[in-house]
């Protein structure tokens, strides 16, 4: 059952633009899903319904000018979005969303690639992917955007922990770092939300820092920083960097999924990926619903419940599940 | 046959690359002026080592090396160094040429010492590869390695870094009490 090497990169293509066209439509949800928690009516110019709002916004994006700073350091300041683009989109590509399916001759299998350290892969990349906002905020020789960075890796770097070691749990049920391995195993036994509650918790509050979303949205506090990391971007240069942001939710939305409500199988009917569409939309919304809901934390604040509270909170969630797992 | 061949080629593409990469990297974070540079380079040099581990069928260290290396430990680096700018005092940069001339002199060494090292214990092995099964390089027989051949160095490693652990926290808590006074 292994996939021929064309339809492996028909699939990357297919499930490329499908993240793309997700993260275009994401920004149109959002606005509109914020706008009517604020009693407004969000964008509705642009088409019915504005539905042609993100093409809108594309082609503004396109058509600015994408001035740099005199001073700026040129090749790092130009590659920096590519990077955190290129490893956002990247690491979706370890994310199940189907069981895999015969067409013809040919078998297509449910990812766009299976490795068994997939779990472990996909934050590497998202390691890499904080070089991105760092190399960008610095290269761009502006206060704003090295503060912008600084608050941008201290969080990612403190929040990647907690947000590792809370995944440990179901790594240790799954007994296994392959994610299609923790779906089937899901599949067999139960969902891991229920057993992993803790783990979820401390997996979405940290996932939300991760992804530098409100209310831990401290790195681009337009309030106090103008924009962060990427004040001095314009036009697509910024588009990118929004991209890759909005790509790393997307990932980390589909990862919560995968590892805790079952991936692509449903409660009933074998819809595959249409259940894990429709589970990663409902995860989404809770993403933006915390931002129409909740205020900015405090710098310390943020900080200290990285440090003091997810850390060993997770790490008694790993230890306690790696204990029970070998009682039972 | 012709498709096993494409394979090998483009194996040996990758290495020639990877291998490139890795000595450029290397040669570049010793050779900048601008240590934000230098430690960007470190980043390339570990990267690029991880590709070699991946040739080598080891995933899981490829992967724990970006994660580790190039992920956590080099953002460190950086923010340091983006904290305190590129025009910090650099205490090693236009060192006496006695220090340059060592440095040449204790890396030729090493380089002979390595050759001669592999020479002598791989033999006639090097021109065939070694048989890897499923299993080489993956998390669970890493793991049982560290539990039973390698038990006595992954604990002193774990107290290692317990150490180093409460080191910090001991030299935090210390700068925040003069900084209180």
């Amino acid at each position: 059952m292994t996939e021929v090497w064309w339809v492996s990169l028909i699939k990357a293509f297919v499930i490329i633009n499908l993240l793309m066209l997700t993260f275009a439509y994401m920004t149109l949800i959002e606005r509109k899903v914020l706008a009517r928690m604020q009693l407004r009516y969000g964008p509705n110019r642009a088409g019915p319904f504005g539905l042609l709002q993100p093409i809108a916004d594309l082609v503004k994006l396109i058509r600015k000018e994408a001035f740099f700073p005199a001073s700026a350091v040129d090749v790092l300041y130009i590659t920096a979005p590519v990077l955190s683009c290129f490893t956002a989109l990247a690491a979706f590509s370890v994310i199940p969303f189907g069981p895999g399916w015969t067409i013809g001759d040919y078998y297509v299998s449910g990812e766009v690639v299976n490795v068994s350290i997939s779990l472990i892969l996909l934050f590497a990349l998202g390691s890499l992917g904080i070089y991105g906002f760092i190399v960008g905020g610095w290269a761009s020789d502006s206060k704003y955007s090295l503060l912008g960075s600084m608050r941008t890796c201290a969080q990612m770097v403190s929040y990647e922990v907690s947000l590792t070691f809370a995944v440990l749990g179901v790594v240790l049920m799954g007994r296994s770092l392959s994610l299609v391995d923790i779906v089937h195993k899901q599949d067999e036994t139960f969902w891991f939300f229920g057993p992993q509650f803790v783990g979820l918790l401390i997996f979405f509050v940290a996932g939300v820092a991760e992804t530098n979303r409100p209310p831990f949205d401290l790195p681009e506090a337009d309030t106090e920083l103008v924009a962060g990391y990427h004040t001095e971007y314009s036009g697509m240069r910024f588009g990118l960097f929004q991209m890759g942001e909005y790509v790393n939710m997307i990932t980390l939305s589909a990862l919560a999924v995968t590892l805790f409500f079952g991936g692509w199988y449903g409660p009933w009917a074998p819809l595959g990926p249409l259940w894990f569409a429709l589970k990663l939309f409902a995860v989404i919304f809770i993403f933006l619903w915390l931002r129409a809901t909740l205020p900015r934390l405090r710098y310390d604040q943020l900080m200290r419940l990285g440090w003091k509270v997810l850390l060993p909170l997770a790490t008694v969630n790993a230890v306690v599940t790696a204990a029970l797992v070998v009682a039972l | 046959m012709i498709l096993a061949d494409a394979g090998n080629i483009l194996v040996w593409i990758v290495w020639v690359v990877a291998a490139f990469a890795c000595l450029g990297s290397g040669i570049a974070v010793i050779s900048f002026s601008n240590p934000f540079y230098s430690a960007l380079s470190l980043i390339g040099n570990l990267a690029s080592l991880a590709v070699l581990y991946l040739l080598l069928a080891a995933e899981f260290v490829a992967a724990a090396q970006v994660l580790v290396y190039a992920g956590a430990v080099m953002v460190m680096f950086l923010f340091v160094i983006a904290y305190l700018g590129g025009h910090a005092d650099a205490p090693w940069a236009g060192g006496p040429s006695w220090q340059a001339l060592w440095a040449v002199a204790a890396s030729a060494a090493l380089l002979v010492e390595v050759i001669v090292v592999i020479g002598l214990k791989t033999g006639g092995r090097l021109s065939h590869s070694p048989p890897t099964d499923f299993s080489f390089g993956s998390p669970a027989t890493i793991g049982r390695l560290f539990l039973t051949d390698h038990l006595l160095a992954f604990e002193i490693t774990s107290i290692v870094l317990l150490i180093a652990a409460v080191g910090g926290v001991i030299l935090g808590s210390h700068s925040r009490e003069t900084a209180a006074e």
